[in-house]
């Protein structure tokens, strides 16, 4: 496996009304090639804008760490991310090298600009193609994704197309560049089961077709169990635990994950009750300090979780979690 | 195209009902002034030492159609409007059309100008502040809007007034020097306007200006604000082809709407700044009309050519509206 992306230390904060508020306290990742990493954690915890930070796309109120490092490794070298700052270099991670897709479909595109312009336009933005071949690709791609009558399409507007078919032409965009990343942060979250379960097989098709990397960003583990091959788990801005799909969901470690896994529904057992995380998740303006789950935890150690921050921990070849009570089983074991 | 031509029909024929509806209620409202016409022409004329029975007021009631059902008499009234007779003003008996002259042309078009102007600024400076994080920037422009906006019109014209009176001891009142006033239209004619319509045009435009550059600002900030606009920049799209293709482009549509309510506005004020610079315009007419003489014909006519002006400028910014918002363009070209 070749890397290609390695985030190290992210740290984001905003400035507010209200005062400076931590959305990522060092976050550190990284990603093979044709990776599909899920990203999840309740709302709030951090999760798009850890994503929106592989392409600077966190608005002007967003201050990175000093010691933030974000590289992208492609063929012809590594670019280290958080060094780009004009906007010519931040079109190789803006739609470039990485391509993103929204949770709403119907809002991320322009409402009075047809979905072929935007398309052609992206096209004509990182490639040397002339129009009629950016209209060309843009038409074999929204084939492609299933999208039928697609030269018609092309001239279409979002408002005339169903949910469904917004986010695979969002996708066919996304994908239009052929990017070695994919982010999708919840694409399809605003769809129906059934398109939803649609969306998701054509999304695991693509990423074999084309040998792109995936962060797929979403609240529901069902979804990760079937599309991801590692997950990573955060929580109020810290990565709490991170390792291939399977391991983390038979035998997760941090505790938070476990409440996760618990509040789902299990089809083998349908009569165990479902018990959500308790507690509320803390403002982002009164981060806790030493472990930030210390405040829902039911198994925080006494004067421990409070005070010290935990590091990982190593529970399988590439399965961790930052929990001083995994560390002391560990330990003791 | 043909869908085009149908919608553009349909939206004049639903502008003339308003326009018909506007001028029935218009037309009651004359009604209820107290007293007709009539009455009121010949006790005028009774204040002038003409001994006048109530024979003669019936007479003249005859004469004026007064005696007709009222319905009969607003169908006329509104036929001749359209084609823009408004019959004689109560007191002065001169026919309205020729009394208004020019004048209700001449307002109209300081109105529009000062609009015009007030968006010729606030498009510029409403797109800059809202893409701006400049401090300074933006502080700037709240105080003079603030200004703007709290600063009453009546007080800036006498502000300036006050001002060019001792300067330049000039009182910059009226729309014409003495000897254009009555004058025939010619180049000195038009020159002469101009030099003195700048200053209502200004006091008119200033509170408009703050108001739309307060529209314009709230209506990108709105845009800029949204996921296609984040979209558009995570494919790549950046500095101004991002803000003029997608922000700007999509305000556009609201920023168009507003012209009709910005409209309505000045020509609320219309009246006050023309009182003070002393303007013989149609707002200040129309005061005169409604307060010194009763004159329903003339208050009528001027408050039926002013929401005649308001209805033609939303059919126009609803025709233009459709023509960029690709939804009603769908609806109407298939
Ligand atoms: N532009 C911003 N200014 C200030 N705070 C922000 C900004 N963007 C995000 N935040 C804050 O950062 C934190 C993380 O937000 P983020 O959107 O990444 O959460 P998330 O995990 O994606 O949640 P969700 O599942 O609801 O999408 C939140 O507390 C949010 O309020
Ligand atoms: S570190 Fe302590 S508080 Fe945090 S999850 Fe582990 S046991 Fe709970
Ligand atoms: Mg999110």
């Amino acid at each position: 496996m070749t890397r290609l992306l390695d985030v190290e230390n992210l740290t984001l904060q905003f400035d507010t009304d209200e005062g400076r508020i931590t959305a990522v306290d060092g976050v550190s990742f990284s990603l093979e090639q044709g990776e599909v990493l899920g990203l999840v954690g309740e709302s709030g915890s951090g999760k798009s804008v850890t994503a929106k930070s592989l392409m600077k796309l966190n608005p002007g109120n967003a201050i990175y760490g000093p010691q933030t490092r974000i590289a992208l490794h492609l063929d012809d070298g590594s670019v280290d991310i958080m060094s780009l700052r004009t906007s010519s270099e931040l079109q190789l991670v803006r739609g470039g090298a990485i391509s993103m897709i929204f949770q709403e479909p119907m809002a991320s595109f322009a409402p009075a600009i047809t979905i072929g312009k935007q398309m052609v336009e992206q096209l004509l933005i990182h490639t040397d193609m002339s129009k009629k071949q950016a209209r060309e690709l843009s038409i074999e791609m929204l084939a492609r994704v299933g999208i039928s009558d697609a030269s018609r399409r092309f001239d279409q507007y979002a408002f005339e197309l169903s949910g469904g078919m917004r986010q695979r032409a969002m996708i066919a965009m996304a994908l239009s560049t052929r990017p070695r990343l994919l982010i999708a942060d919840e694409p399809t979250t605003a769809l129906d089961v059934t398109i939803q379960a649609q969306v998701i097989e054509l999304m695991k098709d693509l990423v074999a077709e084309f040998g792109m990397a995936i962060i797929f960003i979403t609240h529901d583990l069902g979804v990760i169990a079937q599309t991801a091959d590692t997950v990573a788990v955060m929580y109020l801005g810290r990565l709490v635990e991170r390792g291939p799909v399977r391991e983390v969901l038979r035998s997760p470690g941090h505790p938070y994950t476990r409440g996760l896994l618990e509040a789902l529904p299990d089809l083998e057992d349908l009569d165990r009750p479902l018990t959500p995380v308790p507690g509320d998740i803390p403002s982002p303006l009164e981060r806790p300090s030493g472990c930030v789950f210390h405040t829902r935890c039911q198994v925080a150690i006494e004067g421990l979780c409070r005070r010290e921050v935990p590091q990982f921990v190593d529970l399988d070849e590439h399965h961790r979690a930052a929990c001083h009570l995994v560390a002391r089983e560990r330990g003791a074991a | 195209m043909l869908h085009f031509a149908r919608f553009v029909a349909i939206r004049a024929a639903m502008a003339v009902v308003t326009l018909v509806i506007v001028s029935f209620i218009v037309f009651s409202l004359m009604e209820l002034v107290p007293g007709d016409c009539a009455e009121r022409y010949l006790a005028f004329k009774n204040t002038q030492g003409s001994a006048i029975s109530v024979a003669d007021i019936e007479a003249e009631r005859v004469r004026l159609g007064l005696d007709k059902p009222f319905l009969t008499r607003w169908v006329i009234w509104i036929t001749n409007a359209f084609q823009g007779d408004f019959g004689e003003s109560c007191i002065l008996r001169l026919n309205i059309s020729r009394l208004l002259g020019d004048k209700f042309l001449l307002s109209l078009g300081i109105c529009l100008t000062a609009l015009a102007l007030a968006y010729a600024i606030a498009l510029p400076v409403g797109i800059i502040s809202a893409t701006s994080s400049s401090r300074l920037l933006n502080n700037t422009l709240r105080l003079v809007s603030y200004l703007g906006l709290a600063l009453p019109n009546f007080l800036l014209a006498l502000i300036i007034m006050l001002f060019a009176t001792v300067m330049w001891g000039e009182s910059l009142t009226g729309l014409f020097s003495k000897e254009f006033r009555d004058a025939p239209w010619s180049w000195e004619r038009v020159a002469d306007f101009l030099k003195h319509a700048w200053l209502p045009i200004f006091i008119l435009g200033w509170s408009a200006t703050a108001f739309a550059i307060q529209t314009v600002r709230a209506l990108m900030s709105d845009e800029i604000g949204k996921l296609y606009v984040t979209a558009a920049r995570a494919r790549g799209v950046a500095g101004r082809r991002l803000l003029w293709r997608y922000p700007a482009r999509h305000a556009l549509g609201p920023i168009i709407n507003s012209l009709g309510f910005d409209l309505n506005r000045i020509f609320n004020e219309l009246p006050v700044v023309a009182l003070i610079l002393t303007l013989t315009e149609a707002g200040s007419l129309l005061i005169e009309a409604l307060a010194r003489s009763n004159d329903q014909q003339l208050a009528g006519a001027i408050i039926f050519l002013l929401t005649g002006s308001i209805v033609a400028v939303n059919f126009a910014t609803d025709v233009i509206l459709a023509l960029t918002d690709p939804r009603v363009r769908r609806s109407i070209l298939g």
